[in-house]
């Protein structure tokens, strides 16, 4: 599964932009266009939608929202969506090895995500086309491909057969492979039916930790700044994703302690803080007082666990992790001459895309006290901002 | 072993002292602009696509900075220029001295001779490798103003201050360079003893 190492590093300072200044100087004048705290504030105060695609015509959305009729939740996030992809796609074909194969990898997650809904879609039934239509546009395989993904059979001979004969082909096949090859050896080649519901979200996690590997070996084998850079935020990435396993684990069969040593274990991706003292602490937590001893032991976690501690409507532990996030993603645009700024520059993106939905779903519904629960994008207020005044 | 250190032919030289005295004073010189003119060029074609990059892409967005933002390659340039007036001030020094026959007479003006060599190519390695970090230093400077600029015009100003100091360096080589060859000359005739 190992993607090989770059030909040519990166650079330091003084060789980063024979290859790559043009595209990063491209990233980074897009960072104008995120939306400002002035732009924000004026949406919260719109009554209607009309008003919200009033407002965003002075934005840098003015294109994607002029040809929409009226203004509705999903199909301001499906243009923005698509504004975002068109950006991506040009600052795909600018680029070169192996800044190239980074932006690839981006996609990757969204095309896991996009065979984990074609599967998850065809147990419950849906239509093909309406699934296809909500697949991420950052993450299509051809049509044919797409269309026959929902034909197999949802258990361990029908995934093998889907490995062999569609996803071999795609950039996800090494992942599939990977998660075949454990479960055979877990399993000893028999079939279990017992938990096909759970089973899909178990593939998706273990789908999404071998790219999380795969990713991480590849940012260390760029070495310099990026390497240190994209080893940050991929090292915070796994271990939300392992604190979230463990949490969305608890109360389901996945939490059993013969499932937690065997299934959940394996779950846990092989980079982050967390790994490998916290994770092999993580493997025996049975509920939420055991989570919270095991991330007292990691400063950078214990607050955001206070955070679901203290509970209630307010925010969530997902908020939490949304506004670290925030936060350091804003910092890989503070040095120069390193990949981690187009990483940081999509998922912000996403963030004011969440944001954008989040504001206009509030005031489609009328619930105006909810509307300022979102985590603004390069804000004044921020709270890591405002301690210096 | 001693036979290494006897000569075998007439044209060999007894040690590394005589391998660089034997090396013509005229070949120094010539080096020394060949250098100075050559790594001035390397220093400021560095700094240019260092800035220039940057510059075209960030543009793309903020157009505004197009024009502006142009001093970062002019001053890049400025360092090419000072390995051309240095080359030019040490092309005019050298001479082709007005004897007739072969060889050099005994009252050769020696020490101005080997004194030119030297200096000229010292002069020129002075210029020269100062103009590289010089043009490297504004080169990424220069990008990340461009970058710096796109987003808050308000700093164009502040980061072209660094830009200013780091093209100093370039002027330090040539000001050192032109003190090293000023009394740099090459004897066209023999001494009148």
């Amino acid at each position: 599964m190992a993607t090989p190492a770059p030909e040519t590093p990166p650079g330091n300072m003084a060789t980063f932009n024979i290859l790559h200044g043009f595209p990063e100087a491209i990233v980074r004048g897009m960072r104008s266009s995120f939306l400002l705290d002035a732009d924000y504030h004026h949406l919260t105060q719109c009554e209607t939608l009309d008003d919200v695609k009033l407002n965003l015509t002075e934005s840098d959305y003015s294109e994607s929202v002029s040809d929409m009729a009226t203004l509705t939740p999903t199909s301001l996030q499906a243009a923005a969506v698509n504004k975002l992809v068109t950006e991506f796609k040009y600052l795909r074909t600018q680029t070169i090895e192996p800044l190239s194969t980074f932006l690839d990898f981006i996609t990757y997650e969204y095309m896991i995500e996009n065979v984990m809904l074609l599967l998850k879609g065809t147990l419950s039934g849906r239509d093909i086309n309406e699934l296809i239509a909500q697949c991420h546009p950052l993450g299509m395989f051809k049509e044919s491909t797409m269309r026959s993904i929902p034909t197999f059979e949802s258990n361990a001979k029908g995934y093998a057969d889907l490995y062999q004969t569609v996803l071999v082909d795609t950039p996800v096949g090494p992942y599939f492979s990977m998660f075949l090859q454990e479960s055979h050896d877990r399993v000893g080649g028999e079939v279990r039916n017992v938990l096909e519901e759970v089973e899909i979200e178990i593939i998706k996690s273990s789908l999404i930790k071998y790219w999380l590997e795969d990713f991480g070996n590849f940012v260390s084998s760029l070495g310099g700044e990026s390497a240190t850079m994209m080893g940050e935020l991929l090292a915070v990435r796994a271990d939300t994703n392992a604190i979230n396993i463990t949490l969305n684990s608890f109360g389901t069969p996945l939490n059993e302690p013969a499932m937690r040593q065997s299934d959940r274990k394996r779950l846990y991706p092989a980079l982050g803080y967390l790994y490998p003292a916290g994770t092999s602490m993580l493997i025996d937590v049975a509920d939420e007082d055991g989570l919270g001893r095991c991330l007292e032991l990691f400063p950078q976690y214990s607050s955001i666990w206070n955070v679901h501690l203290v509970g209630g409507g307010d925010k969530s532990i997902d908020d939490a992790f949304y506004e670290r996030d925030v936060q350091m993603l804003e910092l890989a645009f503070e040095g120069q001459m390193h990949f981690g700024v187009f990483y940081a520059y999509i998922k912000l993106k996403e963030q004011e895309i969440r944001n954008l939905v989040w504001i206009t779903e509030c005031i489609l519904q009328q619930q105006k006290e909810e509307i300022n629960k979102f985590v603004p994008v390069f804000s004044q207020h921020a709270p890591w901002r405002s301690k210096k005044r | 072993m001693s036979d290494s250190l006897m000569c075998s032919t007439e044209f060999c030289n007894a040690g590394w002292s005589e391998v660089l005295t034997h090396m013509s004073p005229y070949g120094y010189a010539n080096f020394g602009i060949a250098f100075g003119l050559g790594l001035s060029v390397v220093g400021a074609a560095w700094g240019i696509w260092l800035t220039g990059s940057s510059l075209v892409g960030a543009a793309i967005k903020a157009p505004r900075i197009r024009s502006k933002n142009l001093i970062s390659v002019i001053f890049c340039e400025a360092t090419a220029i000072y390995g051309v007036i240095m080359a030019i001030i040490l092309a005019n020094k050298v001479k082709k001295p007005d004897l007739q026959g072969d060889g050099l007479p005994e009252n050769w003006d020696w020490h101005g001779y080997y004194y030119a060599g030297y200096g000229m190519f010292s002069a020129g390695l002075s210029v020269g490798l100062t103009n590289i970090a010089s043009g490297v230093s504004v080169g990424i400077a220069g990008s990340s103003c461009a970058i710096g600029d796109a987003q808050d015009p308000s700093l164009f100003v502040k980061v072209l201050i660094v830009e200013i100091f780091a093209s100093a360096l370039g002027i330090f080589g040539i000001i050192v360079g032109i003190i090293q060859s000023n009394a740099c000359n090459f004897p066209i005739q023999a001494l009148e003893n």
